[in-house]
């Protein structure tokens, strides 16, 4: 009961039955994929939908602790590539991509407490974390890009510099190897599982005091909290979900590049977090999955311009959505905030 | 000023406690004892350092000399949340409730480490105060005394033992006033401590069992209300005379 009150809470968009009746609806329609998309379609679709968990949890740092980081794609990048090399040299086990994806995790993880230890430790505010976690991320496509020669090898897997890691296995459980809907299904029960479990931190005390950092850090720290360690936290859990993302990345397309992790990608993640509204979990899920969709319509059209468009889609909406789109469709739909006492 | 409030030990003491800023002295060899179960109020013109003085209490400040001490334990280098834990709360000058939360969100900040008597003593001043815990309402679109209410209310929902309180009543009207004052003494009923800093000598003089007076950062006066209210010098202080 306990876990529905959480999942239930009021801190996100939606609540009660004509929320969730929807809800259910629409992931009944994507659990009957089959009967209404082609295996194509379906694991296109899941590249829309792998970018979630990293956009989770930038709504959780940015939008909800008031901590802006543009080096989201690092994460994603140290999960890709640590799956890459772990479950590179394990083929042929049933248990590697596992064993990768638990490796990418914790790298991932790693990298951001150690990073993040430094910067809210230290009580890094403001404008400075964004541009650190920039650094970090730039540092590390700049490492990868000259890792070309023959060197550049963990084990029997390659860098391979801009070229990329290519080869990665897909996941596997067992003897099943997830591709075409049986990746789709995997995909779509890690998306909701990280929207559900977001949804419960949020509505649980600890997404509470998080409303209260972005408020005012001090405030929040006069009330008994040691705001660093909840800075801190929140920063590895979205290291931790932007590594989701990098794992169904590269399970999905089987390779991975530097350019993943470069200052383009870097800022994506924001985009498609402010455009949803960003201190709205579900309001995120939308402006990524619109965000992908369009890109990947438009530049599969053959328009150069794709990006172009997304980045004045982005100007537009600061300009006349600043709390983002959806976000302001849901308050001008809900009734007006009234006093109960 | 109420029976309840006897004294029974000093809470927070500082001893020659110290700190500049760059050339102008905030707060210049102050040594105090704040009584437990008392209502203790600081005055003094603007720039006395009576706000500084609370940072330092609270650790938002480093001092430069002296040290504080909590119930005899040494707090000096104690990082801000780690002295609320022990039991202390604190209300800003400028009001710093969570302005784009609602009521509701406000309250459910607060770390939560209060006894029985703490959470007896929280819903109490929710009920004279007048607020809900599921009110929806923003903090910003609330009328300001009750914004001022909020944040006191913010303090006391983590059980602290003593609450300071920088111009509770800033912005309030006489009525407002009058009934932040009959709370605190409620509120002090209940063994709460109480120290406040105040320019509303009105509000002093309806709390305060014992007042501390603050002037170019050194304490001035300090003694009972009465006697220290009395003092020709005092009210020259506070009439801009000296």
């Amino acid at each position: 009961m306990r876990i529905l009150e959480l999942i239930g809470g009021n801190e996100d968009i939606g609540r009660g039955p004509l929320f969730w009746l929807p809800f259910a609806l629409v992931v009944a329609a994507f659990l009957a994929a089959p009967a209404w998309l082609t295996e194509f379609e379906a694991y296109n679709i899941s590249f829309y939908l792998l970018n979630i968990p990293m956009a989770l949890g930038l709504c959780l740092l940015w939008g909800y602790c008031g901590v802006l980081s543009f080096g989201q794609v690092a994460y994603f990048g140290i999960a890709g590539y640590t799956y890459g090399i772990v479950a590179g040299n394990l083929v042929g086990l049933s248990w590697g991509p596992l064993a990768g994806s638990l490796a990418g995790l914790a790298a991932a993880a790693a990298v951001a407490a150690v990073f993040g230890y430094f910067v809210f430790y230290a009580r890094v505010q403001m404008w400075i974390v964004p541009i650190l976690t920039l650094v970090l991320t730039l540092l590390l496509e700049t490492f990868l890009g000259q890792t070309a020669g023959y060197q550049w090898r963990v084990g029997s897997v390659q860098f391979g510099g801009y070229n990329g890691m290519t080869g990665i296995p897909s996941f596997q459980l067992g003897s099943h190897v997830f591709f075409g809907f049986s990746f789709f299904y995997y995909v779509l029960v890690l998306v909701l599982a990280c929207y559900l479990g977001c949804r419960m931190l949020v509505n649980a005390s600890w997404g509470k005091v998080l409303l209260a950092i972005r408020e005012d850090a001090l405030r929040t720290e006069i009330l008994g909290y040691d705001i660093r360690f909840r800075q801190w936290a929140t920063f590895v859990l979205a290291a931790v979900l932007a590594g989701v993302s990098g794992l169904l990345y590269v399970q999905w397309g089987n390779y991975i590049t530097p350019t993943q992790v470069g200052l383009l990608q870097a800022a994506l993640p924001v985009i498609w977090v402010a455009v949803g509204g960003r201190d709205k979990l579900l309001a995120v899920i939308f402006g990524t999955y619109a965000l992908n969709w369009l890109n990947y319509s438009l530049s599969s059209q053959g328009n150069q311009y794709a990006l172009v468009i997304i980045g004045g889609l982005l100007v537009a909406v600061m300009l006349f959505f600043p709390r983002g789109i959806v976000v302001s469709i849901a308050e001008f739909l809900s009734p007006r905030r009234r006093r109960s006492a | 000023m109420n029976a309840d409030s006897t004294s029974n030990g000093t809470l927070l003491e500082v001893e020659h406690l110290a700190k500049r800023f760059g050339g102008v002295v905030a707060t210049d060899d102050v040594s105090l004892a704040i009584e437990s179960g008392g209502v203790q109020c600081i005055i003094g013109p603007n720039g006395a350092g009576k706000s500084t003085f609370f940072s330092l209490l609270c650790g938002i400040q480093q001092p430069d000399a002296g040290r504080i001490l909590f119930e005899g334990r040494e707090i000096t280098r104690l990082l801000p949340f780690a002295r609320v834990r022990l039991g202390l709360g604190l209300t800003f000058q400028t009001n710093r409730t969570f302005g784009e939360l609602s009521v509701r969100q406000n309250l459910a900040v607060p770390m939560a480490l209060r006894s029985s008597e703490a959470e007896e003593r929280y819903r109490y001043a929710l009920e004279l105060f007048e607020l809900s815990e599921a009110d929806e309402a923003l903090a910003r679109e609330i009328p300001h005394h009750q914004r001022q209410w909020l944040e006191i209310l913010m303090v006391l929902a983590g059980g602290p033992r003593v609450v300071l309180l920088d111009e509770p009543t800033a912005g309030m009207s006489p009525e407002e006033t009058s009934h932040t004052a009959k709370v605190l003494r409620h509120l002090n009923a209940t063994g709460l401590t109480i120290v406040v800093v105040e320019h509303d000598i009105a509000f002093v003089r309806e709390v305060a069992e014992r007042v501390t007076v603050m002037h170019y950062g050194r304490i001035f006066a300090d003694g009972p209300l009465a006697d220290v209210t009395a003092r020709q010098d005092v009210r020259d202080i506070y009439l801009g005379r000296a």
